[in-house]
């Protein structure tokens, strides 16, 4: 089955051609400097992958191991030794999807709290605008299984692909950047793979009604909501979960992925409890509606974490989840998950036990868990820590190179190919886990190496308006040292600059003060943006 | 610090010396006990009345048969060049799919071991046989964590697009050399992605198309197995290449979804063979496995959960094949009185004792001691040939 439709996949073709590479040849300059003519079919070599359908193909092959992990092939990433960003930077990096200029300025006037302050009250930041936007390009993506079931599987690519879409949309371009990157966080923790079987039926109501509902609620309602999800129930295989014929998936990874972690205590006989607790938990498969169904219930006593629970019902399996969802090691658990979200891909303990007390202290409230991380000095301290993952990578660009945030006019089709080239679709992760969120594991050279040539798309690709970070310069040097600032809202060092200053100097065959005839400079604007795009100073948050 | 082009490696100074390893890890613990069934065990349809095979090819012993779907390895085996170890794995316990990767990737029981890989250290602690950045490659999008600990493993998803194309000239490249020089943060990734660009360049191995009506199947598995042999002929000078299989935890409707995934190891693996040739395969070893098997007992989903012994295959022209172990007399059992935990299969062979062999009949070690620290179990099983 196709991953995108044959409709969407022509479109997809025709738009990614258009906008790439516009309707005409990149001429590069004369007489020396560059002497390569740019073709169109070089274009599309360069960006490798990121035209059509092999694309999407390619990204599930690059994410498809189940559950192989990587290891850590970064030994040098705590050795920081480029010049530090300010705090402010630091912070609105790890608490977004991208930093852009005006963001910047804005926290640098109000202030870290404050600004932390105003996105945690999520509700009162007015994020209409783009919902609206999104109900009309992506109505599929908020529709409940009810109103998908009928066309499936035809309307399989549409559905994935406005999810996906939706999805991204709101991470670029949403004014609730810390919401978003937290609904990113659940929906990785409560990990859910759409192109799966039914899935598409019922992930974008898991999205809609579970999800995004308690990102920044309460954990018991966000377990609740999961446990109650007609796609977590197909996705574990619950509804094969029955009195007599136990099934033990969803159990497993309720209590080693969803709450208590690996290491948290249970036995294998609490699975096997677990599983006998949640029989009947299951779903309609006409309508795709999560549905308890009392006669596949098992009735008999269980016994999970030294507990009876007898209720004989629903009941049952509804104790387990409050067993769990404020166990100790539960709040140790998602503590640990926040912290490397947050800070670095090793949290002190000191942090951890922190935050995993207070989210006992406030039975599960993720805004206080988050107030107190965010209180930290461990947290308020850190920077460049960790290694952006690509969605972060594409939101840092989108959102310094594109700073009044207009919206794509392809209807975000080539953001999905990108994102598809980096290895981070949105819901294509394949194993219950989600996305790992360690520098080990993006930090590959297939990883760095995707990124670079999306960097290339990016600068040569027509997307942004370039030229508007510049005004009058026009010297390899005041070209450079514009486009750093704009560009990297960070200091660069001095030699690296240098470099890069010689590069286009040597390119030119002028000197690094020397002035660039005007009709190059957009080349050489293109050129420095995707090198600044591709620095060490972009990918670390 | 400025880039600078490596020749190659000729090949003669890569294969006469030791074997090319191809680790195939089976990721969702794939069933052994319908990919090799042990028919000759009366209790096998007793506890598999549902999902059992009833028609397994004939393999060896009167006892064990394989699956109809991986009937392209039955030429392999009668040719000598496959050996099946059934009942093996690393004894850690874990039932967790993500902990028992780590373990069995790392090579020891207990998590509070976990350091490295096991291939890393053995790539670690031997001398390279040339200094090309491909020593040790894993065929994705990210390392697996068995070469970790190796000096810069490669990752790369495919031959085609590894590369920054031609917009930009070397002088690109030497500046992003330049910028992620030692001490800054991936640096030794960068260094290795650039150096790994201009080798792939060099040893241009797409040019290479499978040999002797090798036909792979397009799946990705397939797809990777043919870039391995693209990337043998062209003498980039690997010595490991780590792929991964997904789609194996059948939990439920396992006959179907287990048929689909054996055909596809089985074609893949025999397109390889034949891709390859038996001069090739003389010094190529191949080695597939999982990180644990599934239970004994099918579930009421016609699946089998987690559990333990589980199967491996090997093969290659080092591999003394056309033999499964255990021998039929020393099978565990399904019974319930042999079986570990009373639901699983039991182990016999430690998959260690398995690479040991590997690593120092074909690999060129002289022991082990730096790979599996501590292990004592048996290193000569004769699977392997000297």
């Amino acid at each position: 089955m196709p991953y995108i439709s044959r409709v969407y996949k022509s479109l997809l073709f025709k738009v990614c051609f258009r906008l790439l590479f516009g309707h005409r040849n990149t001429v590069m300059m004369k007489n020396g400097i560059f002497d390569e003519k740019i073709s169109r079919r070089r274009f599309l070599e360069l960006s490798g992958k990121a035209v059509g359908y092999s694309a999407l193909a390619s990204a599930v092959a690059a994410c498809s191991s189940e559950g192989g992990n990587g290891g850590d092939t970064n030994p040098d990433l705590p050795a920081v030794r480029i010049p530090a960003p300010s705090t402010e930077y630091s912070i609105l990096r790890r608490t977004s999807f991208g930093v852009s200029r005006q963001e910047l300025q804005r926290i640098e006037q109000i202030g870290i709290q404050a600004y932390l302050d105003e996105q945690l009250d999520h509700e009162n930041i007015d994020a209409s605008a783009i919902e609206a936007t999104i109900a009309s390009l992506f109505p599929e993506a908020s529709k409940t299984p009810t109103e998908l079931r009928p066309g499936f599987p035809d309307n399989f690519g549409d559905v994935v692909g406005q999810l996906v879409n939706a999805t991204q949309y709101r991470a670029f371009f949403s004014p609730r950047q810390l919401y978003e990157v937290m609904v990113e966080f659940w929906s990785n923790h409560f990990s859910i793979q759409v192109i799966n079987g039914l899935e598409p039926v019922l992930k974008p109501y898991d999205d809609a009604q579970v999800i995004r509902p308690h990102a920044l609620g309460n954990f018991r309602d966000l377990l609740f909501a999961s446990a109650n999800s007609s796609a977590m129930v197909y996705y574990l295989d619950n509804f094969l979960n029955f009195k007599d014929a136990p099934n033990e998936n969803y159990a497993r990874e309720l209590l080693e992925l969803h709450s208590m972690g690996v290491d948290g205590g249970y036995t294998e006989q609490d699975i096997k409890e677990v599983a006998r607790c949640f029989t009947g938990w299951t779903l309609d498969f006409g309508t795709g509606e999560f549905v308890y169904n009392d006669g596949l219930h098992d009735k008999n006593e269980k016994i999970v974490l030294g507990q009876s629970i007898n209720f004989g019902d629903q009941r049952d399996g509804e104790a387990v989840l409050d067993l769990i969802c404020y166990h100790s090691s539960t709040a140790h658990f998602i503590a640990t998950k926040l912290c490397e979200r947050f800070i670095s891909d090793s949290p002190s303990s000191d942090v951890i036990n922190t935050v995993a007390s207070t989210f006992l202290s406030s039975n599960g409230e993720i805004k206080d868990t988050l107030r107190v991380l965010f209180a930290h000095n461990e947290f308020l301290q850190a920077y460049d820590q960790k290694l952006c993952r690509p969605m972060e990578f594409m939101g840092q660009y989108i959102r310094v190179l594109n700073p009044n945030l207009d919206l794509p006019t392809d209807n975000g089709q080539l953001n999905y190919l990108i994102i598809s080239v980096l290895g981070q679709v949105p819901f294509f992760w394949p194993t219950p886990d989600g996305y790992p969120d360690s520098s080990s594991h993006w930090g590959s050279t297939s990883g760095l190496l995707n990124r670079w040539r999306i960097a290339l798309s990016v600068g040569f690709g027509d997307l942004y308006p370039l030229t508007d970070l510049i005004d009058n310069e026009n010297t390899a040097e005041t070209i450079i040292n514009r486009l750093a600032n704009e560009v990297l809202l960070r200091p660069m060092y001095d030699s690296d600059r240098q470099l890069l200053i010689d590069y286009i100097a040597e390119l030119t065959n002028l000197a690094p003060s020397g002035v660039i005839p005007n009709q190059y400079i957009p080349d050489v604007v293109k050129l420095v943006t995707s090198l600044l795009l591709s620095s060490v100073y972009f990918q670390l948050r | 610090m400025p880039f600078i082009r490596q020749p190659l490696p000729s090949p003669e100074l890569v294969y006469d010396q030791q074997d090319v390893l191809i680790c195939i890890f089976q990721r969702g613990a794939a069933d052994g006990l319908n990919s090799l069934v042990p028919y000759g065990d009366p209790e096998y349809l007793t506890k598999r009345p549902n999902i059992g095979v009833t028609t397994s090819i004939d393999l060896s012993e009167g006892f064990y048969g394989l699956h109809p779907a991986l009937a392209p390895l039955q030429a392999i085996y009668n040719a000598g060049d496959l050996a099946l170890v059934h009942a093996t794995g690393v004894p850690h316990d874990s039932r967790s799919h993500f902990d028992a990767q780590n373990l069995v990737e790392g090579g020891v029981v207990n998590k509070t071991e976990l350091d490295v890989g096991w291939i890393g250290r053995h790539l670690a602690s031997s001398q390279a046989l040339t200094n090309s950045a491909f020593r040790a490659v894993s065929i994705a999008g990210n390392v697996a964590f068995s070469l970790t600990g190796a000096d810069e493993p490669i990752a790369i998803e495919a031959i085609e697009g590894f590369g920054l194309g031609e917009l930009t000239g070397t002088s690109y490249q030497e500046l992003l050399s330049d910028w992620f020089e030692p001490g800054v943060p991936f640096s030794s990734t960068a260094q290795a992605s650039i150096l790994a660009m201009d080798e792939l360049l060099q040893a241009n191995p797409g040019q290479f198309t499978p040999q002797n009506g090798a036909s792979y199947p397009q799946s990705e598995l397939g797809n990777k197995l043919r870039q391995a042999g693209q990337m043998i002929r062209s003498s980039l000078g690997t010595e490991v290449m780590c792929v991964d299989v997904g789609g194996w935890d059948h939990h439920e409707n396992l006959p179907f979804y287990l048929e689909a995934s054996l055909t596809d190891l089985g074609n893949s693996l025999e397109a390889f063979y034949t891709d390859m040739g038996s001069d090739m395969m003389q010094k190529i070893t191949v080695v597939v496995h999982t990180e644990f098997g599934r239970r004994v007992g099918e579930n009421f989903s016609s699946g089998a959960d987690h559990g333990t012994g589980g199967l491996a295959y090997l093969m290659g022209g080092g591999v003394n094949g056309g033999q499964v172990q255990p021998l039929a007399a020393n099978w565990p059992g399904l019974a319930d009185q042999n079986l570990y935990m009373g639901e699983d299969l039991a182990i016999t062979t430690d998959l260690r004792s398995i690479f040991s062999e590997l690593l120092i009949k074909r690999l060129g070690r002289s022991d082990v001691n730096d790979v599996f620290p501590g292990f004592t179990g048996p290193t000569d099983l004769s699977l392997f040939l000297n």
